[in-house]
């Protein structure tokens, strides 16, 4: 497996002044979730912008696929990597779902059978047949998100970038979402998720990575990260409370190691009981 | 980042006597400063006026803002100087001086051109002044005081926040978009642009009306405002001072317009001639090719 | 002096162009001082029945309302929402939204100066309800150079200038990061436990609701369809998964652990409760049901 995304002492720095990120270090294989963690301000967004062109690094260079992307445009890199924005509301436009499926391989430059295909293959994977001739802003949120989603998966390219996907929705919604996310990990798709949604991390990411003050103060696999309290602590995030919970009982009785989701913290705590 | 094209015309902090004068006395010299500006086209008077405006910039203390206006505005008023000269808004009988090319350069086009960025630089300069020392608040809460509604000094307000915001918002869309592989130019960028900037900057009042709503705005009765505004006895000579000399002024300018009309007088060397109007033009479309390239990013 | 502070009779309103009512027959008392959730899957009429504690619903949105609200004895079918600001204060799910002013200052003015406060008054208030958020020494700052937690804080504390007797939160919290979350809900704790303030918020995090509220209402297609403290309500997980609500993570172990024989007297719905609830269930062995 090769590393389709590669940082090498990567920085930015604004016009302003403000030095966003320092010294990133970052291999992503292809086909990882990769999660990245940190309160605003803790520089993931201007990281991830790296990944598709949308920045420029003023230190260090980016390679996604093995192409720098210092003198690529964003064109050319989304055919690489989608970027799909937290608020829907800032990429739908269009009049139909249909349209704004289309819109992304049409940018692409791709022949008008094609182009249908990608669409027909995209509703299925969405299941959005039933609202394909819908205007996206008649859409319930969750349903926005989706399209959105959708529209970038449209242009197929191998590294998503999703911006606090389940963010802002209710359950049902956030499910649908986290649906389409293990589908796409079951692809082999490689998935960068920037969010604070910790039981969705601790489902579904293979890495996390922490970030504080425009710098990465970790790298682990969900299980080591949440058992460090430490830097749980500094970037003032939360284990999810099943995590929680089998973290406190581990101490006193559990004996295991600490358990990720509902269905693992049911599983060890039986076996405590019934062995 | 990809263009930020932010107005630079807003209110800068400071403690200048300029900051401290009421604002209605401001006003009065700024509207003031209109009137006799374009009461003649006489050069002399126009640049002695905007000396003098310039003078009050300094003091003040707001030069350096004032740069920044001048800099988006010399270059659109240096194109009267062009326009003027080759089309003069003058009664004819027009004397022509100079051919360049297919044009012809008339005096009265260059005194008409010249007169023309003089007023608008003198009007610039005592507009700046006001603009850049008062808060909007607080010239609204003085116009409140003599009778103006309420809602006005908010939707000024406003209005101004929503400037950088919805800037912000384009930023964050264009990039949205180009993640989707739009090409950043070109009609085929300006819906899928322009379609969520609206659509967002209405959901967006939408919500501030509610939220507004639930904060008693529309309440009927006295209104109070944070802001205090109290006019002292040397705010009221600044006003009277600046009400006597417009009207002085505009009476002296429109009795002697016939001897301050140098429209005949004034002849410039053609070599000038010639090389105002091409500098005017080539500084005029530089700026503008500037600008684009700019918001290109 | 009765201790209910709103009372909904039979609200039922339907917003013009759909089918169906946002809200059927809703019947509610909220007492003085009381912290309540309102829980519900997406489109339940939770945001409706925020809206028409203040008069937004039926004031400012178009549809037909039939039934009553009354807050603090006032009847919001005839009163302007502006005349019920000082009584409802009402906070918006998107906290960049709800400012439009260019120092804190005077966001936090605006309000006194529609009800024609005196100045004096003003700066007193102002003062006494940046404390109460936590954002004291901060009144020249733009509101847009704010954290998403601070600017949705100086919306609470616009609305609480307003010295109302109920905040009514919409899903306060949506668009917050962790921290910032965590900042407004203790805000609203603080509000309610220090202050007595009759605290109504509409809210997904669950597992924060299980340790703040008092009074849980669940709301699905309209109608309420459950009522009654965090735990009788989070206990009861099927019906709440049912119409896609989630539970606490910690009730729905305990929950799963009863689907596979083992029994618990009561369901967990916080951490706390949860460590002493399995750690006694892990020290006595095996109990099945």
């Amino acid at each position: 497996m090769s590393n389709i995304i590669e940082c090498i002492n990567l920085s930015h720095v604004y016009p302003e002044g403000f030095t966003a990120i320092k010294g990133i270090n970052l291999k992503v294989k292809e086909g990882e979730v990769v999660a990245i963690l940190g309160q605003n301000g803790s520089g993931k967004t201007t990281l991830v912008k790296h990944f598709n062109g949308l920045l420029k690094p003023t230190n260090g260079t980016v390679s996604i696929n093995g192409i720098d992307t210092a003198k690529q445009t964003v064109f050319n890199l989304s055919r690489y990597a989608g970027y799909v924005f937290q608020n829907p509301n800032h990429q739908l436009f269009a009049t139909s779902v249909l349209a704004e499926l289309e819109f992304g391989p049409k940018n692409q430059g791709l022949a008008n059978d094609e182009i249908e295909a990608r669409v027909k293959e995209t509703a299925d994977f969405f299941q959005l047949h039933s609202i394909i001739n819908e205007h996206p802003l008649r859409l319930s949120f969750p349903l926005r998100k989706i399209v959105a989603m959708a529209s970038i998966f449209a242009m197929q390219p191998s590294i998503f970038i999703l911006d606090e996907p389940t963010t802002g929705q209710d359950h049902g919604g956030a499910e649908k979402i986290r649906k389409f996310l293990r589908k796409l990990q079951d692809d082999e798709k490689t998935v960068i998720l920037v969010t604070h949604d910790m039981p969705l991390v601790a489902e579904i990411a293979d890495r996390v990575i922490a970030m504080w003050s425009s710098e990465i103060i970790s790298t682990a696999n969900p299980r080591e990260f949440f058992f460090d309290l430490k830097t749980m602590e500094k970037t003032k995030l939360q284990q999810p409370q099943a995590t929680a919970l089998s973290h406190r009982l581990q101490k006193r009785v559990l004996n295991e190691g600490i358990t990720l989701t509902v269905q693992e913290t049911i599983k060890a705590l039986e076996k405590v009981v019934n062995p | 980042m990809a263009g930020e094209v932010t107005i630079p015309v807003a209110y800068v902090r400071g403690t200048s006597w300029f900051h401290k004068l009421h604002p209605i006395p401001k006003l009065i010299w700024a509207i003031g400063a209109l009137v006799l500006a374009f009461s003649t086209r006489n050069p002399l008077f126009l640049s002695c006026f905007f000396l003098f405006g310039f003078l009050l910039i300094i003091l003040a203390g707001i030069l350096n803002n004032y740069l920044k206006v001048l800099l988006i505005l010399l270059p659109i008023s240096l194109s009267f100087i062009v326009l003027q000269s080759l089309a003069p808004a003058f009664p004819r009988p027009w004397i022509s001086i100079a051919e360049l090319g297919p044009f012809t350069i008339y005096q009265e086009g260059i005194y008409s051109g010249i007169s023309l960025f003089l007023r608008c630089l003198a009007a610039v300069n005592f507009a700046s002044l006001m603009i850049l020392t008062t808060h909007p608040s607080d010239l609204f809460t003085a116009l409140n005081r003599i009778g103006m509604p309420h809602h006005a000094n908010f939707m000024v307000s406003t209005s101004l926040q929503l400037i950088p915001i919805v800037q912000r918002e384009f930023i964050i869309i264009m990039s949205a978009q180009r993640s989707r592989g739009m090409k950043a130019t070109g009609f085929s960028a300006a819906i899928p642009c322009i379609v969520p900037v609206f659509a967002g900057t209405i959901e967006r009042i939408q919500q501030l009306s509610l939220s507004l709503a639930s904060r008693a705005f529309g309440s009927k009765g006295l209104k109070t405002n944070i802001r205090e505004i109290e006019a002292s006895l040397k705010d009221y000579v600044a006003g009277i001072i600046g009400l006597g000399f417009t009207i002085a002024g505009t009476w002296y300018l429109i009795y002697y317009r016939v001897q301050l009309d140098w429209s005949e007088d004034a002849l410039l060397p053609i070599w000038l001639s010639k090389a105002l109007v091409v500098g005017s033009a080539l500084i005029f479309i530089g700026t503008i090719l500037h600008f684009w390239r700019k918001a290109k990013g | 002096m009765t201790k209910e502070i709103i009372q909904i009779e039979n609200l039922t309103y339907q917003y013009a162009h759909t089918d169906k009512p946002a809200l059927v027959d809703i019947n509610l008392s909220i007492n003085k001082g009381e912290y309540l959730a309102i829980i519900g899957p997406c489109g339940a009429g939770k945001t409706s029945l925020a809206l028409s504690l203040n008069g937004i619903v039926p004031h400012m949105t178009v549809g037909e309302m039939r039934g009553k609200v009354l807050v603090d004895g006032i009847d919001t079918t005839q009163t302007q929402v502006r005349d019920l600001a000082h009584i409802v204060g009402m906070v918006f799910d998107n906290p960049e939204y709800q400012l439009s002013q260019s120092t804190v200052l005077s966001e936090m003015a605006i309000g006194l100066e529609n009800i024609g406060i005196p100045r004096d008054e003003m700066l007193k208030r102002i003062v006494v309800a940046l404390e109460i958020v936590g954002l004291s020494g901060l009144e020249e700052r733009s509101p847009l150079a704010l954290s998403g937690g601070q600017q949705q804080r100086l919306a609470i504390a616009a609305a609480l200038s307003m010295y109302p007797k109920v905040l009514v939160l919409d899903e306060p919290t949506s668009n917050l990061d962790p921290m910032g979350k965590e900042e407004v809900f203790a805000v609203t704790a603080r509000l309610n436990q220090e202050k007595q303030m009759t605290v109504v918020i509409v809210e997904h995090e669950v597992e924060v609701i299980a340790s703040y509220a008092d009074r849980v209402i669940v709301l699905d297609k309209g109608q309420i369809v459950n009522s009654g403290n965090v735990n009788d309500i989070f206990s009861d997980i099927d019906s709440l998964d049912g119409i896609g609500v989630r539970s606490p993570q910690v009730t729905a172990i305990a929950s799963g652990l009863e689907k596979k024989g083992y029994h618990f007297e009561n369901l967990p719905v916080t951490l706390d409760g949860a460590d002493a609830t399995f750690s006694d269930w892990l020290k006595q062995g095996k109990a099945l049901a």
